[in-house]
């Protein structure tokens, strides 16, 4: 099957700061990756830099997403394109609330895909189902973006949005952080519902504990910018077990 | 202006709304072209009701139109009906006007006031609109200017809250040259509130001034104000405002903040808010701010698909927001958002076929 993701050699930096080295890397539809590392590791720069995010800068290497060059895309053509980033840290907007903010995401796409808009009773239909798969309250709808929700709130709205936009490669970016037991499973029930054959999933963790519920296929050790292993899940439970140092 | 007559009016201003209790009026440079307003054109003494102290010497009524005479409209709005009165430029010779809003019994009271240019020329209006509320009365009252780009205009709006009277007022500044709105409110009676919402959009080189001066003079009253604006372009605004706490105001409340949004490098905000204050039992506070929209929350919308335009569409909506959602009737709340919407998206927002330049 063709790769759904292909990166070689990347290089990133923020500032003067080189933070990815050569990143090579991948992904076949169908497939769970865990990326896997200590703070400082580059795992949140390496999926900053596959949304698109402007801090970044690319100095070397390539990315290809459905052999397009993802690195050309803006932030939206790559959402469009099917590329979804949960954010370790989702951002509040206050003033614009979650039905308009989705509504308009869920409309922007449809635009691109020449579909007319969805009628509000549609959008509420859709909004509901897919809210129930992270056991979301309705009422969340009409409060501002991210506003005063707790950790566990702002990421079961991660998940609902993933689940609105039904991306082909989602990136979870350390979404098991800040999460109870209960908000894991409800997390990763939400995540392991949108599993299909077609569709790859990157979960970024520092702890084996969200790959007891996401099993991945492949797990990879990232060390200083580089992954410095790559291998089946039992190299979560490894790591777990003897911590980073190995790698070192 | 030759031709404008030719649009019909139901087409030309979209600010107003059509409703069973609502009576519409219009006025053409001055001249109300419907017998229920009436003109009165003595000259209004507004300085009188504003004889608090030294303070408020500024207010006199500014002398620069001194040899035109004064046209005046004084309007007497009904209880629970909404009464619009849009005020319309359409010749080129300035205009000194005066407006009278009278509710001299208590009551629910509903204003909406629209001022527009009808044509692209450089109208130049100075005007007085003097609210007078009596002890009991609660007015909601509307302020939309929507002007070419050439237009000055300075209006002067004089506010006295009697008795457990309450004003709440809001004043949607969609487009104008150079605007300047002056408020000067006092709260002379006991147990009176005050709540001055404002929202102004300039691009261009348009130049908005706001300027309030509230006087709390008597005990117990409330007063808030919440003024935004957005600001692209080379555009300018200015916002200056003050309150005055009177040493016989005791158990006064009293907020104030001025909060600006820049989209683009060259947009300046100003803003200089006061308190003075002389009473010891008060609670009061004042802020502002100037900032531009978030490069987090713009990428975190365009993560999920939403154009940069659009996202940046979104974050000035939600700014606008949190004054557009103080106006208390629905079809006129719904009614601004979508003028704010459409002005924030480059659209225009008066009539195909006129020839204003209004956006």
């Amino acid at each position: 099957m063709d790769n759904l993701l292909e990166i070689k050699n990347l290089h990133a930096r923020i500032g003067d700061k080189e933070i990815l080295k050569g990143i090579d890397l991948v992904i076949k539809p169908g497939e769970v990756h865990a990326i896997m590392g200590r703070n400082g590791s580059g795992k949140s720069t390496l999926s900053a830099v596959l949304a698109g995010n402007s801090n970044y800068e690319v100095t070397e290497g390539s990315v290809r997403y459905m052999g397009e060059d993802l690195l050309k895309m803006s932030p939206e053509e790559r959402s469009w394109a099917g590329v979804f980033l949960g954010f370790q840290y989702p951002v509040e907007i206050p003033g614009v609330t979650n039905v308009n903010f989705m509504r308009t995401a869920i409309n922007e796409h449809r635009k691109h895909k020449n579909l007319p808009p969805l009628s509000a009773a549609e959008y509420l239909k859709l909004m509901r189902e897919k809210m129930a798969y992270v056991e979301m309250d309705p009422s969340f709808s009409s409060r501002g973006v991210n506003v005063g929700f707790s950790g566990g709130e702002k990421k079961r709205n991660e998940i609902f949005q993933m689940a609105m936009l039904s991306p082909s490669l989602a990136i979870l970016d350390e979404t098991d952080s800040g999460l109870d037991v209960d908000a894991l499973r409800i997390v990763a029930n939400g995540v392991n519902r949108l599993k299909t054959k077609d569709n790859a999933f990157v979960v970024i963790t520092h702890y084996q504990r969200l790959l007891d519920y996401i099993v991945p296929d492949v797990v990879h050790v990232l060390y200083k910018g580089r992954i410095v292993k790559t291998a089946g899940k039992e190299l979560a439970a490894e790591v777990e077990a003897h911590g980073y140092e190995e790698f070192e | 202006m030759e031709g404008i007559k030719y649009i019909p009016k139901s087409q030309l201003f979209d600010c107003s709304v059509e409703l069973s209790s609502s009576r519409k009026f219009f006025v053409w440079d001055g001249v109300p072209e419907h017998p229920l307003l009436s003109e009165e054109t003595g000259v209004l003494d507004v300085a009188a009701s504003f004889d608090v102290s030294s303070r408020m010497e500024r207010l006199s009524y500014s002398p620069s139109l001194e040899n035109i005479p004064p046209k005046a409209v004084v309007i007497r709005p009904e209880e629970k009906e909404l009464t619009q009165v849009i005020f319309v430029r359409s010749t080129s010779a300035p205009l000194k006007s005066r407006v009278r809003i009278e509710c001299s019994k208590a009551g629910n009271y509903e204003v909406l006031l629209c001022s527009h240019t009808a044509g692209g020329d450089r109208f130049y209006t100075e005007e007085v609109v003097e609210v007078n509320l009596c002890k009991g009365a609660r007015l909601d009252l509307v302020i939309m200017q929507n002007e070419n780009s050439l237009s000055r205009h300075s209006s002067d709006f004089r506010l006295k809250i009697e008795e457990g009277a309450l004003l709440k007022m809001n004043t949607i500044t969609l487009h104008a040259g150079n605007i300047s709105n002056n408020l000067h409110a006092l709260l002379c009676g006991k147990k009176s509130e005050c709540r001055l919402n404002g929202l102004y959009l300039a691009d261009g080189e348009q130049v908005i001034d706001t300027d309030v001066t509230l006087v709390h003079q008597a005990e117990e009253c409330v007063s808030r104000q919440l003024f935004k604006g957005i600001l692209s372009g080379n555009s300018r605004s200015r916002f200056t405002g003050e309150v005055v706490v009177c040493p016989s105001a005791q158990k006064t409340e009293a907020y104030q903040a001025n909060n600006n949004l820049l989209t683009s490098e060259s947009a300046r905000a100003s803003s200089d808010p006061h308190l003075v204050i002389y009473a010891d039992d008060v609670k009061c506070s004042h802020g502002s701010t100037a900032g531009t929209i978030g490069d987090e929350e713009l990428f975190y919308m365009r993560s999920r698909g939403i154009s940069e335009s659009e996202a940046r569409i979104l974050q000035q909506q939600a700014f606008a927001g949190a004054v557009l959602e103080t106006i208390s009737r629905t079809e006129l709340r719904d009614r601004l958002s979508r003028l704010v919407e459409r002005r924030l998206r480059g659209e225009d927002t008066v009539c195909a076929g006129c020839d204003k330049r209004c956006c």
